[in-house]
């Protein structure tokens, strides 16, 4: 029964930066604005986070530049991939390893290898809610957790919202899904494509808030390790749907709390559960693809 | 008229250098350094001096082969980013396959039966997304993405558990024997390894450029439909495409295992990774296997040069990942057209001034 309770507060507990970065890229996706720099916005979010914190002993301020950082390589991003029509599979690219390298820069003219948040107890950011708490399975999973946390679930709501209730959302998806029908009816496509790029920085941003300072109160460099490119997976296998591709996100989350939870009892061999996840995805996205091109009538291949 | 277009293509591959190099400056300056100093250790030290170019040229062979691997895919528009992986993975079980054969074992065979594991597993791994792609249409790109980290992983466990060296202090496989290892030409680095790194360029150089592949390549990267349409089996040439590239990526890495590493570490291609600085270099050389050669120089002249620059300025030398990461973020964007005519040429010119000017400030 305990270790049911840890394995599904994990699941919360590793999901939610995913989820966050989901979130932002479902936007860039539906924008068809491919936004592989999910990994870098989240990395020099993570790291200015803790950056400020560590200099101004203020969260709530590192917390906030997380995400003013990560919406300045929003705007870089979107500047060279939507301005000026380059690739922006390259341009994402870029970012990742500009941020990776700017993040280990800083780093190394500052004579550290992490960056630790010493005087910080991460047990603070921990919400109790006060009757659910009490509830034996279901208050060990739902409640303790620090904000952001929180604020992922809840975003998963509100970019539904977002995306399929509003006049912004739909405008969002014309534009991905006929640039020039959106054109003619006067829409500035650009725009909306910016705005789609901003709104994932700035959750990437806050999942590296989340990722770094909130949960760990410590910064090392690439700690981010990936978690972008789930989530890229995970919006593929969900095909941008806020819903589908977040629960994809929590499935990754599993897998994690799942390797995490049994290296106790596998030994040695711990290391391989890091590889389930990656090896789901795979498969869903095999299954996905294979499901979606079954009906499929068009000769010979397709790209794309 | 070919002239302008190399001359456009010239442009457009340095300009991003140029800009990069300028605001990597700045920030040099910013750290109360001298820029022009430290790039003049950077590049002099690496370039100039008889000992430090064959240095250079022994660190730029596995990045010749990787930048060619990513290059073919590339250009076909296929996504293989799956090239670390592929190459660690060729490095690990070259490495294993030098540490378990015989000593006594005749040195050219050692050395061949170690590069053709190392080719074999690199072909083995890029299977995968071959196979996923050509025949399932799954993206390729988030496929290869996934299993690099898998393959990370995996290599990690292989590593500290089954062939672990355990009389080493660190976490590395057993060091592999001599009869399997390049021996260095005269006191610089350079090994065997760079002139098979010069062959694959050669024979790449001729496959891209003057067969009927290089040409199919370059068809399918345009327009997929029309290749299929004009009777090319598109699915067959990406399982071809991906073999070549998997090929090319495991005979870097056990190239780099056999003549610079000779055990796996944890830290093997360093970072960002051999497969990446080689996506860099295909970039940079504009996917074409000359390009590529002159480009893995400049790059690996950089690598070297970062040292130096470690060793006698105060500049870190993450600065240089800096710029390389500015490299890329500028290529992405064409600074002048290349398909203008001349007549468009000068208006393509305004604007290419137009855009570097923007560029700069961002």
């Amino acid at each position: 029964m305990d270790i049911l309770g840890n394995i599904l507060y994990d699941t919360v507990y590793h999901s939610a930066p995913i989820v966050l970065c989901v979130l932002g890229g479902i936007f860039a996706y539906k924008a068809n604005v491919l936004n592989i720099a999910l990994e870098g916005m989240m990395l020099i979010g993570a790291f200015t986070s803790t950056l400020c914190a560590f200099l101004t002993h203020n969260v709530a301020l590192g917390i906030l530049l997380s995400m003013v950082s990560a919406l300045i390589f929003g705007l870089i991003f979107s500047l060279m991939g939507v301005t000026f029509k380059g690739n922006v599979i390259i341009v994402g690219l870029a970012i990742n390893l500009l941020t990776s390298a700017i993040a280990r820069f800083v780093l190394v003219t500052m004579d550290t290898s992490n960056i630790t948040l010493s005087f910080l107890n991460v047990a603070d950011f921990q919400i109790h809610i006060p009757v659910i708490e009490n509830i034996p399975l279901l208050g060990r999973i739902l409640s303790g957790h620090p904000l952001i946390t929180y604020i992922s679930f809840i975003g998963i709501f509100i970019m539904w919202l977002l995306m399929y209730k509003t006049r912004f959302g739909i405008y969002v998806r014309v534009v991905g899904e006929n640039e020039d029908a959106a054109k003619s009816i006067g829409l500035k496509t650009d725009f909306y494509k910016y705005a789609a790029v901003l709104i994932g920085a700035l959750c990437c941003g806050l999942a590296g808030a989340n990722l770094s300072t909130e949960r760990l109160g410590l910064f090392t460099n690439d700690m981010t390790a990936g978690r972008g490119f789930i989530a890229i997976a995970a919006i593929y296998c969900g095909q941008g749907s806020p819903t589908m591709s977040s629960l994809y996100a929590i499935l990754f989350g599993l897998a994690r709390a799942l390797s995490v939870n049994l290296s106790i009892y596998a030994g040695p061999a711990a290391g391989l559960f890091d590889v389930v996840p990656y090896v789901i995805m795979v498969c869903v996205l095999t299954a996905v693809s294979i499901v979606k091109r079954k009906n499929n009538k068009i000769r010979g291949f397709k790209n794309e | 008229m070919k002239m302008i277009n190399f001359g456009k293509r010239l442009l457009n591959s340095t300009l991003p250098v140029l800009l990069a190099f300028v605001i990597g400056g700045i920030i040099i300056l910013l750290i109360g350094e001298n820029p022009v100093d430290t790039y003049g250790i950077l590049l002099g030290k690496s370039l100039f001096t008889t000992k430090g170019l064959l240095n250079t040229l022994h660190y730029a062979s596995p990045l010749i082969l990787t930048g060619l691997a990513i290059a073919i895919t590339f250009k076909a528009n296929i996504f293989n980013m799956g090239v670390e992986g592929q190459m660690l993975l060729g490095a690990f079980f070259s490495g294993v396959a030098g540490a378990y054969l015989p000593a006594s074992l005749n040195p050219a065979a050692a050395k061949l039966i170690c590069l053709a594991v190392g080719v074999l597993c690199g072909i083995l791994f890029a299977l995968v997304p071959a196979v996923l792609k050509a025949y399932f249409h799954v993206n390729e790109m988030v496929v290869t993405l996934m299993l690099n980290y898998a393959m990370i992983k995996v290599l990690e466990f292989l590593s500290t558990g089954v062939f672990r060296d355990y009389s080493s202090g660190y976490v590395c496989t057993p060091t592999i024997h001599d009869n399997a290892m390049f021996s260095r030409i005269g006191n610089s680095r350079i090994t065997l390894f760079f002139f098979i790194a010069v062959a694959a360029f050669l024979v790449m150089y001729f496959v891209m450029n003057k067969s009927r592949l290089g040409y199919e390549v370059t068809a399918i990267g345009k327009n997929p439909e029309f290749a299929e349409a004009a009777g090319m089996k598109v699915h067959r040439k990406i399982m071809i495409l991906m073999i070549i590239s998997g090929a090319l990526s495991g005979l870097a890495g056990s190239g780099y295992m056999m003549s610079e590493q000779f055990k796996y570490t944890l830290s093997f291609s360093g970072n960002p990774g051999l497969g990446w600085d080689g996506m860099l270099i295909a970039l940079l050389g504009g996917h074409s296997p000359v390009g590529i050669l002159i480009a893995a120089v400049f790059y690996a002249a950089l690598k070297t040069g970062a040292d130096h620059i470690n060793l006698y300025s105060t500049v870190p030398k993450e600065i240089v990942s800096v710029i390389q990461g500015l490299i890329i973020l500028f290529l992405a964007v064409k600074f002048v057209d290349e398909h203008t005519d001349i007549r468009k040429k000068l208006f393509g010119k305004k604007t290419g001034k137009a855009e570097t000017a923007a560029a700069k400030e961002a």
